[in-house]
């Protein structure tokens, strides 16, 4: 077992190395032909090859040196406006020396990018296309503002297949001298739903137990590596403990720092999941509704969603009343 | 002469100061820090509870400095033109004859109402270019009025000293007025205070002044004041109070702030309501004083403080339909506030490994301090081998190390094999 991240460990280094996005892969080989890049957007679900794709075409143009010609930005980091008027100003408009006669920035998870930062950079993506070309990588092109997107040749990734999935997770498994079962594939594959970052995490998290991966190893994982365990919280609410659903709901706010707003996007999908009476869902969404603008407006998250369990743990409290009645 | 002996005996060098040494120590750093250059927070926000020492801290500070303390308490920056007179003096870091300069502005809390509005922002203007030390003193930095203030200040937190803290100081004081006083009586004076040492200092000032001896019975016959009986009685009246006026008048009972007031009621609302109907009217009664709070945040209106109060007193008082009044149960101090500060300083330590992974794996420092971190805390409990080629790998510092294996002897065996330690 090497020690590793693993992910990083088995991120393909050239576009020749890439299992997937084969269509993607054949396009950018042909920028590559021709030493000429245009902007790109990659958007995609995370862990689809988004960040490895414009890293394997940075190496494959400018060769191993290809970090003097590059630069990473990530927007989640540093999403502000200052941002691109320095940083990415400063890298943009100095001119590469080479046989490329241009620089590559990246500018990941750029649908974080704040509308007046995206505006900004419009306007610096056009002065310096000369001297610099842009890859924007984002889980939703929606997020990114038209006149960026009408200056980009798009680029849409999708999840890995099962077989390619399986196929590279057998792969670092046997690399690794791991024993990975058949059914703990299948569970990781459930549970990371083909983001392959996620698989190999999970994967490698599983192996460091020294045991052979099965499904149980890899549920355990997988619940232990996510905070966010809103549906448990819900389930507690609903069996009547708000004490500790509060408790549950402070820990994911506080220790894990997950954000109000996806936990409460998770309770919204939670509810029409869960097995209580039709009525009863579009009740409870109109609370919950109510409550996600509230956290728009900047009011206190634990206090909100604090109220909205007290909501949930009084609907249990009526449908099971009712039942019996 | 007549003279407080908070005064005459108030310490002059941070040494002499009671208690609050980690407090003191970041403080201290923090002045220094700016010998170089500006550091990167330009004001500290000392806050705490009464007594316990902030003013005090600074003036010894610039005492044992040897720095000029411009001073400034509430009334002189009533208002934004008020604040910005002292622009000049911020905006250099030495005086006409060469000596360094810190600016105090003290009683932050002392700022009220609308007549205020625009205070708290000019000082936050003035924070952003600062040259010299700028040092805030409240008593709740947690005021939604600083909000967008403290994202610019170091908040250093002063605690109330322990009674045996207190305790040693008083023994001093009568060591220095020749005052022969029993354990006990100290002891008492140092209790009552419970750790402000401005009023335990004027009380043994009242009880002892003139005096050879000081006993037990000299001091016992002052009633012990508990503070914490008074949030009781206003808890009880809130939480099972009968009428809107009632509930409301609680608040003017509090000792405490409306916003830690809030935190009481929100804390112990769920084991005095516990019908799931009145739980989730109280509850729902707290959110909306919430939505009112957030009012007065982006409207700079303290009118609305009102509805905040309705909401959390009467409302939570007319959520009672259902559940009786029986037996007793005890009231719960909020942990919210406690968790706060101590999970601020863990998510600090998420972001700073999320930079060490960002560098090695292509991801911001925000989701590998999320999607990855956890992985991480997985391995490093289960396998010290991998653990250690990964903290070399990521290069992590021995804190982060003990962080991720949550468990002394674990961490130990990961520095080892990481080769961070000698064997």
């Amino acid at each position: 077992m090497s020690f590793e991240m693993w992910a990083e460990k088995y991120r393909p280094k050239t576009l020749d190395e890439m299992v997937d996005q084969k269509e993607i892969v054949e396009r950018l080989k042909s920028f590559v032909k021709a030493k000429n890049v245009p902007h790109c957007i990659f958007a995609g679900p995370p862990g689809t090859g988004k960040t490895t794709a414009a890293l394997c075409l940075a190496r494959d143009l400018y060769g191993e040196a290809y970090r003097e010609h590059i630069m990473e930005l990530n927007a989640s980091d540093e999403r502000g406006i200052d941002v691109v008027r320095e940083t990415v100003k400063t890298f943009a408009r100095v001119r590469s020396i080479g046989e490329v006669p241009f620089k590559i920035m990246i500018l990941d998870e750029a649908d974080n990018m704040t509308a007046d930062a995206q505006q900004a950079l419009r306007r610096t993506m056009e002065r310096y296309t000369e001297t610099c070309r842009f890859i924007l990588c984002a889980n939703y092109s929606g997020k990114i503002i038209e006149p960026i997107q009408s200056r980009c040749a798009p680029f849409r990734f999708t999840y890995l297949p099962r077989e390619e999935h399986d196929k590279y997770l057998r792969y670092i498994a046997e690399n690794e001298g791991v024993k990975l079962l058949e059914e703990g594939l299948n569970a990781i594959y459930e549970v990371c739903g083909g983001d392959l970052r996620r698989a190999i995490n999970t994967l490698q998290a599983a192996a460091s137990l020294g045991k052979p991966v099965d499904a149980k190893i890899v549920y355990s994982i997988a619940g232990r590596a996510n905070p966010a365990d809103v549906q448990k919280m819900i389930e507690t609410a609903m069996k009547g403990d708000f004490l500790e659903a509060r408790r549950q709901l402070r820990e994911m706010i506080q220790k894990y720092g997950v954000a109000g707003s996806d936990i409460i996007r998770q309770i919204h999908t939670e509810i029409f999941r869960a097995e209580i009476p039709e009525p009863w869902k579009i009740k409870l969404a109109d609370i919950v509704g109510e409550i996600d603008y509230r956290l728009v407006e900047g009011a206190d998250e634990e206090v909100q969603l604090s109220a909205l369990l007290a909501k949930l743990v009084e609907a249990a409290y009526e449908i099971k009343s009712a039942r019996k009645g | 002469m007549y003279q407080p002996w908070t005064v005459k005996y108030k310490p002059k060098t941070l040494k002499e100061i009671v208690g609050n040494r980690e407090a003191i120590e970041k403080f201290v750093n923090w002045v220094k820090s700016w010998e170089k250059s500006p550091p990167a927070k330009r004001a500290a926000f000392l806050y705490g509870p009464p007594g316990v020492g902030k003013t005090v801290t600074v003036e010894a500070l610039a005492n044992d400095f040897k720095m000029e303390l411009v001073e400034k308490n509430a009334s002189d920056y009533r208002t934004e033109e008020a604040v910005k007179r002292f622009a000049g003096l911020a905006s250099q870091y030495g005086s006409l004859f060469g000596t360094r300069r810190i600016i105090l502005f003290d009683e932050l809390d002392g700022l009220t109402g609308t007549a205020d509005k625009g205070g708290v922002k000019a000082i936050t203007d003035i924070i952003k270019t600062a040259q010299c030390p700028i040092v805030l003193i409240a008593n709740n930095a947690f005021d939604p009025r600083f909000a967008v203030l403290r994202n610019y200040c170091l908040l250093i937190e002063f605690k109330k000293p322990s009674a045996t803290e207190v305790l040693k100081h008083l023994k001093a004081i009568c060591l220095k007025e020749g005052i022969a006083a029993e354990e006990n009586a100290l002891k008492f004076i140092a209790q009552r205070s419970e750790g402000d040492i401005r009023s335990a200092v004027t009380d043994l000032q009242a009880l002892a002044q003139g005096k050879k001896r000081l006993t037990y019975d000299d001091v016992s016959w002052l009633g012990y004041r508990d503070r914490q009986e008074t949030i009781f009685t206003v808890l009880r009246m809130i939480l099972y109070g009968k009428t809107c006026e009632g509930a409301k008048r609680a608040v003017d009972m509090a000792d405490v702030d409306i916003d830690m007031l809030f935190e009481w009621i929100y804390e112990n609302v769920p084991a005095h309501l516990t019908d799931p109907h009145d739980l989730a009217r109280a509850m729902d009664a707290l959110s909306i004083a919430d939505v009112y709070r957030g009012r007065i945040r982006s409207t700079q209106d303290w009118s609305f403080v009102r509805y905040v109060i309705d909401f959390m007193t009467a409302g939570v008082a007319m959520a009672r339909v259902n559940t009786k009044t029986s037996g007793w149960t005890p009231f719960q101090f909020p942990k919210r506030i406690q968790a706060l500060s101590r999970s601020k300083e863990e998510r600090a330590m998420q972001l700073e490994i999320g930079h060490k992974i960002k560098r090695r794996c292509h991801i911001s420092a925000t989701r590998a301090s999320k999607e990855v971190l956890p992985y991480l805390r997985i391995i490093f409990k289960s396998n010290v081998e991998m653990a250690a080629g990964i903290a070399k790998w990521l290069d992590l510092s021995p804190e982060m190390i003990d962080y991720l294996a949550e468990n002394e002897e674990k961490a130990e065996a990961i520095k080892q094999a990481a080769g961070l330690k000698p064997s």
